[in-house]
């Protein structure tokens, strides 16, 4: 105790002496020392900044989720509108349970139109109607020798005029032609039929919004088929339009002919 | 860090304490009050922020919010809306969605009884037995008596002669047309019975048509097009049974013709014969 005291003495002492260096001292220790913490409830800052605070989440509330719920509330409305009036996803499934049952009825098209037809009797009867109704175009290089087969061949020039062979050969390669043209058309039938069923298909996994690509894709079809239809109506003409001209002929051939033996007669006559 | 801070800021004090006591001259102890100063200028705390600035910062926060924010919603706000009138008055009004509907059911009521009953009034005029026979068979729409129209079509153009009965190249003609013939009317019911399934699928397309939303429309288009292609193949299939027998039919005549030139030919030879015999 004693020494504590005589210390004490000691300090304040050395204090008394120097006061200058303990005015240096106090100076530079109060300025650089921490400063006192401020109360969150005494301090007039605080209650300013927790005024402002509640004033901007009552704004945020009011301003911004006023507007989010005005927009909520359009959207919810136009959502509602597209699901129950635009793209009802009942009818959406309804809609495609039709294609397929479309698909049932035009693939038993198909089923009733493959069912075989042929009716001939005899060996080259037969073989020349497997061919004409094959609908395989490989089989059409086949055609010409069937035919000659079942409807004879060009007359040779000792047994028709050049004329009446000219005829014959025109009027033959028309109907060969034409009977080509049949087996073509048969075979383009069956792979529009394929076709039509693959968009079917692909209609039935379809989205409302994708519908109208894969329907452009079946007009594009539909053109085309036009296309194949309109050929074989061409065909169907030039057919007609031969046989019209055979017709013309004959009576070309008939006229040649009378004059043919009015001349004969009148050469007959004049012997006499 | 705030640590290491502590730790510097203590070594300082006591190295600076340490400093002044042992200072011995007064120019010591005047520089080590001028480095007091200066560390107190250097490490001493900032001034405080005045509160006013403080309100000010808020302020503007809160003038973003009410200006431009709020303008910002209120616009989108507009346009959605705009877009939602747009959609319920304008593109897909429910009173025009519901009047479209009620036209294909009532245009269903109107006409396909009364088309059903124009494609199904009876064609059949035959009046003998076999014509009569031939003439049911090849219009009932059915394909599993294919047998019976052979038959019925024998009975009323008669069966091929015998090999014996008519020359070769005549009964190979017969029989090509009368196969062609035959094939064509086969061809014909087959097409009838595709043509009441194609009616049918028409039928389900126009029911479909009178329950659909704008948004299920599409399935249903996209469907009557592909109908439309199958209809056109079957129409070409048509088509091309009709080039068989139309091109039969010229090959039938130029057959004749054919012949009638080699007859002619021998005719022609046969007089020659008998002229040259005199």
């Amino acid at each position: 105790m004693r020494n504590m005291i005589a210390s004490l003495k000691q300090g304040l002492w050395w204090v008394w002496r120097h006061k200058v260096r303990t005015v240096v001292l106090l100076l530079v220790v109060s300025l650089l020392g921490p400063g006192p913490v401020r109360s969150q409830f005494l301090d007039p800052c605080c209650a300013i900044l927790a005024t402002s605070l509640s004033t901007i989440s009552s704004t945020l509330s009011s301003v911004i989720g006023g507007g989010l719920n005005s927009i909520l509330s359009v959207e919810k409305n136009i959502s509602n509108f597209e699901q129950t009036v635009v793209w009802p996803q009942k009818l959406i499934t309804q809609a495609q349970s039709l294609v397929g049952n479309v698909r049932v009825i035009f693939n038993q098209i198909q089923g009733v139109m493959r069912v075989p037809v042929n009716s001939a009797s005899l060996p080259a009867t037969q073989q020349f109607e497997q061919v004409l109704l094959s609908r395989d175009p490989n089989q059409i290089a086949q055609t010409s020798a069937q035919y000659s087969a079942v409807y004879g061949a060009v007359p040779n020039p000792i047994a028709a005029s050049p004329q009446t062979r000219d005829i014959t050969d025109m009027t033959d390669a028309a109907a060969q032609a034409a009977m080509k043209r049949a087996i073509e058309i048969d075979a383009l039938a069956d792979l529009e039929l394929q076709a039509a069923d693959e968009i079917n298909q692909s209609i039935q996994a379809a989205a409302p919004g994708s519908a109208p690509i894969i329907e452009a894709q079946a007009d594009a079809w539909l053109v085309r088929a036009n296309a194949y239809t309109q050929s074989a109506t061409a065909d169907l003409m030039r057919v007609r339009a031969i046989d019209l001209a055979n017709a013309s002929a004959n009576v070309k051939n008939g006229a040649a002919n009378a004059a043919a033996v009015q001349q004969q007669i009148y050469n007959l006559l004049k012997r006499q | 860090m705030v640590f290491l801070t502590n730790m510097m800021f203590g070594l300082f004090l006591a190295a600076f304490f340490y400093a002044i006591v042992s200072a011995r001259t007064r120019r010591q102890l005047l520089a080590l009050t001028l480095a007091g100063a200066l560390a107190v200028a250097v490490l001493g705390p900032p001034p405080a922020q005045a509160q006013g600035s403080l309100v000010a910062v808020i302020q503007s926060v809160l003038n973003v919010i009410n200006g431009l924010i709020k303008t910002a919603l209120n616009s989108i706000n507009s346009v959605r809306t705009t877009v939602s009138n747009l959609y319920q008055q304008a593109t897909w009004p429910v009173a025009l969605i519901n009047q479209a509907r009620a036209t294909v059911t009532q245009m269903i009521a109107r006409y396909r009884g009364l088309m059903q009953n124009i494609f199904s009034i009876d064609l059949k005029s035959a009046t003998l037995q076999n014509p009569a026979a031939l003439e049911t068979v090849m219009r009932n729409h059915q394909t599993g008596d294919f047998a019976s129209l052979t038959n019925s079509f024998a009975n009323t153009y008669g069966a091929v002669p015998a090999a014996t009965a008519v020359n070769a190249a005549d009964r190979t003609m017969m029989d090509m047309d009368d196969a062609l013939a035959v094939d064509n009317l086969k061809t014909l019911k087959e097409s009838d019975f595709a043509d009441d399934l194609t009616l049918q699928a028409a039928d389900n397309i126009e029911d479909a048509a009178s329950q659909a939303a704008p948004g299920s429309a599409p399935f249903l288009t996209a469907t009557a097009v592909v109908a439309s292609i199958q209809s056109q193949a079957l129409t070409q299939k048509m088509l091309a049974a009709e080039l068989r027998q139309e091109a039969a039919r010229l090959a039938h005549e130029n057959a004749l013709r054919k012949r009638g030139a080699t007859l002619t030919g021998d005719v022609n030879a046969q007089i020659l014969n008998l002229l040259q015999r005199k």
